[in-house]
């Protein structure tokens, strides 16, 4: 599971740094093994394999070449922690900016929270899960946002 | 496939493994002559068969002693095979006791004794009580295939039935025809051969049906078991969608939460927008218990939403009012066992409340609505969905008490009728001199029957002035003449005596009777102010209408037009960039932020669109993700 990650800090440009962007994701079978980057709002990047990024039904979405977004073609998700606090009513009023810490870290649990889901997706009915361990592994100080970010991308 | 032969299955077999089932010729028979051969042997062991077969009758001169040399030489062989494996030990056991069971004859004890190895009394006795059960249990055995029993016994198997198997084809030749009589090779009694009849284990002869079956292998076991383990096998195949499902993050963090709950400084600092995000999730998964609540709850609260109280139960909604003593609006959907004495907390012990919204409170009698009613005389938002309870005293005492009302919602409501529209108009109606200050009225989705036009327009005669936001949805009976008799018929009136700020919002939709002309009506009236207009089941509006909604709603910012059958995209291409009128563009709502076109076929995938602009229910969008 740990081959599936590799992190990064870099600084983010919002252009369109390749990552393996050699094919162009059009075919069905590479497209199974690509790596796609997820990038949270300070500069933290993750490097993971697409069928992980495909745990949360927000990132399938916005990864999916017939839908239409700019993630497929960059293959880069920004999780912007501004965005999930998008509630306000009227579409004007942008970001509406948290003063929250720490968003590298929710990113990094979210991500391994896909890699748990996406890894135990496919064993068998007879193996047991080790599902108390994945929550004993959320400290319960980021817990709040990571329920509002896992609330958004729809995991 | 050994294993299963030890069983009796009987599967879809070639050729030889039939002639040889008929034959009555197991591997273990097979085994065991072969292992006896080789002992007697002690050499290379491709003798032929007839060979061995020829010493074995030399060993054993006459038919009498036959029998226990064959059993001495086969126990000596048994003997040499638990020297293959230490593990043959049992096998040893069974194997000794399943000759011996052969031979349960007088000649045991004589024979068997300068022969045996000291462990061979022990096992003598043994023999003797479980006679029956030993050769099911050693089958049984076989069957679990213990590891390295097992193979051992596939390896003599496999080893020797090819070789062996031609030579006991050879030696035992064809089975008598049935019908003949033949001596059993055991107790010498004579027997009808039938096609059920089997081979003797040691050597040629055959067995009555009696001896057949003492030795464990009855023909006509049927092969059941092995039946039954490979059905569940199948089973299995099936993935188990329900079982296995992993908890979803939401659900994860929603445990922790619930685990911190008393901790509240463990789980960090919240802010106040947050707190609704965070409501509005849990209640996605209906997961807000009374032990989650607490974490909304606060002293210094004045405004509470919960999107989804099912799982609070009367007490719980007891507490929420005791740790939040300072509400000044409070919203709670799904409440429904929210019952009485639960409400009359609310009424006691929620002086400053000035707003509440309750979606579902089925429970709540008329007297406990009278009895909050009377103690918030101060209330400016009453908006209640869903209540068959609620009647017409309740509703007296809410116009004559809370005078000040701004908000009123009675939504489904069981005993809507004329009367409440009436009551309404006449205590929160304006008379006169005093206006009246209902801003917000929704009456839709009576239980009953709708009301009637007359009482509407009535209604609206009184309110209209002030009224800013209608709902009438579903109200079936009503007809153009409600809204050229009421809304435009109010304006009348109100043109004349006061001022006249047209409705903001109308929302009328699924009125299936209104039509072109009520649409018109309403954008001449109110047109140029309309910003939200939502005419949903509106199926006859022609297309003229339409676009008169684009000429004149210069400020609509939120449409909802589904099922207008007209709608296509050339008003939607109208509504967003203007009509030409004389080579120029005019008009057009250029304000437009959110437009529904569900259930509208004629509007496609090509219908312009602009940015800000949010384009909900077309049809070809939705089919293509699926």
């Amino acid at each position: 599971m740990e081959d599936d990650i590799e992190m990064q800090n870099t600084v983010t440009t919002g252009t369109s740094e390749s990552n393996n962007a050699a094919n162009g994701g059009t075919d069905d079978s590479q497209r199974a093994n690509d790596w796609v980057r997820i990038e949270s709002s300070d500069g933290f990047s993750y490097i993971v394999k697409r069928k992980v990024a495909q745990a949360s039904g927000t990132m399938n979405n916005m990864l999916d070449p017939h839908g239409g977004y700019a993630e497929a073609r960059t293959k880069i998700c920004t999780i912007d922690e501004r965005q999930a606090n998008l509630r306000a009513p009227s579409y004007r009023s942008r970001r509406e900016l948290t003063d929250a810490i720490s968003r590298g870290i929710v990113t990094e649990k979210l991500v391994e929270y896909m890699c748990f889901k996406s890894h135990y997706q496919t064993v068998g009915p007879k193996e047991d899960i080790p599902v108390q361990e994945m929550q004993e592994r959320i400290p319960p100080e980021i817990v709040l946002e990571v329920l509002l970010a896992a609330d958004y991308q729809e995991m | 496939m050994s294993r299963a032969r030890n069983n009796n299955v009987r599967g879809p077999t070639s050729a030889l493994t039939e002639f040889l089932r008929a034959s009555g010729i197991t591997p273990t028979t097979v085994a065991r002559r072969a292992a006896t051969q080789q002992g007697q042997q002690q050499a290379a062991a491709g003798l032929s068969n007839d060979d061995s077969q020829q010493q074995q009758d030399e060993a054993g001169s006459s038919s009498g002693s036959r029998r226990p040399s064959r059993a001495a030489s086969r126990r000596g062989a048994n003997r040499r095979e638990s020297g293959y494996g230490s593990d043959n030990l049992d096998e040893d056991d069974e194997g000794n006791r399943e000759e011996d069971q052969d031979e349960n004859g007088a000649d045991e004890e004589a024979v068997e004794e300068p022969e045996r190895n000291s462990p061979a009394p022990a096992k003598k006795r043994k023999l003797t009580k479980a006679a029956e059960a030993k050769l099911k249990a050693q089958e049984k055995k076989k069957a679990k295939g213990k590891g390295k029993k097992g193979s051992d016994d596939e390896y003599q198997d496999d080893d020797d039935p090819y070789t062996s198997l031609s030579k006991s084809m050879w030696s035992s030749g064809s089975k008598p025809p049935v019908g003949d009589f033949e001596n059993c090779a055991k107790c010498e009694k004579q027997f009808t051969v039938t096609k059920y009849t089997m081979a003797a284990n040691p050597g040629p002869g055959w067995l009555c049906h009696v001896c057949a079956k003492a030795s464990g292998k009855d023909p006509f076991k049927k092969p059941a078991a092995p039946r039954k383990r490979k059905a569940p096998g199948d089973k299995r195949e099936v993935v188990h969608f329900v079982e296995n499902r992993l908890p979803t993050l939401v659900n994860l963090c929603i445990k922790v939460v619930t685990q911190h709950i008393d901790d509240v400084e463990s789980l960090g600092d919240i802010g106040t927008l947050n707190v609704e995000a965070i409501a509005k999730a849990m209640a996605k998964n209906r997961s807000l218990t009374a032990e989650n609540a607490k974490l909304f709850y606060n002293t210094t609260n004045s405004k509470l939403v919960l999107y989804d109280a099912t799982n609070l139960s009367s007490p719980a909604f007891e507490s929420l009012v005791y740790l939040n003593p300072n509400l000044t609006s409070l919203r709670l959907d799904f409440c429904g066992q929210l019952d009485d004495p639960a409400f009359k907390v609310f009424t006691t012990s929620l002086p400053a409340l000035e707003r509440i919204e309750l979606l579902g409170p089925f429970l709540v009698r008329s007297p406990a609505w009278k009895a909050f009613i009377k103690a918030h005389p101060n209330l400016e938002g009453f908006l209640i969905t869903q209540s068959p309870r609620f009647d017409l005293d309740c509703l007296r005492e809410l116009v004559s008490h809370c005078t000040g009302l701004k908000e009123l919602r009675l939504k489904e409501f069981g005993k809507m009728s004329d009367d409440f529209l009436d009551e309404i108009a006449d205590n929160l109606g304006g008379q006169g001199d005093s206006e009246s200050i209902l801003e917000y009225l929704d009456i839709s989705s009576p239980g009953g029957e709708s009301c009637s036009d007359a009482a509407l327009v009535n209604l609206l005669s009184r309110i209209g002035g002030s009224l800013r936001c209608l709902d009438v949805s579903k109200h079936d009976l009503l007809t153009n003449a409600f809204l050229l008799g009421g809304l435009q018929q109010h304006t009348h009136s109100l043109e004349s005596e006061w001022e006249n700020p047209p409705l903001v919002s109308l929302d009328a939709s699924r009125n299936p009777e209104l039509q072109t002309d009520a649409l018109e009506a309403i954008m001449k009236h109110s047109g140029t102010r309309l910003e939200s207009l939502n005419i949903n089941g509106w199926k006859d509006v022609e297309e003229n209408g339409l676009r008169d909604i684009g000429r004149q709603g210069k400020e609509m910012r939120k449409l909802d037009v589904g099922f207008c059958r007209n709608m296509d995209d050339f008003i939607v291409k109208a509504w967003l960039e203007g009509e030409d009128v004389k080579g120029r563009k005019k008009g057009g709502c250029m304000e437009l932020v959110e437009l529904k076109v569900w259930g509208c076929n004629r509007v496609t995938a090509n219908c312009p669109k602009k940015p800000g602009l949010a384009l909900h229910g077309v049809e070809s969008h939705i089919i293509r993700r699926t």
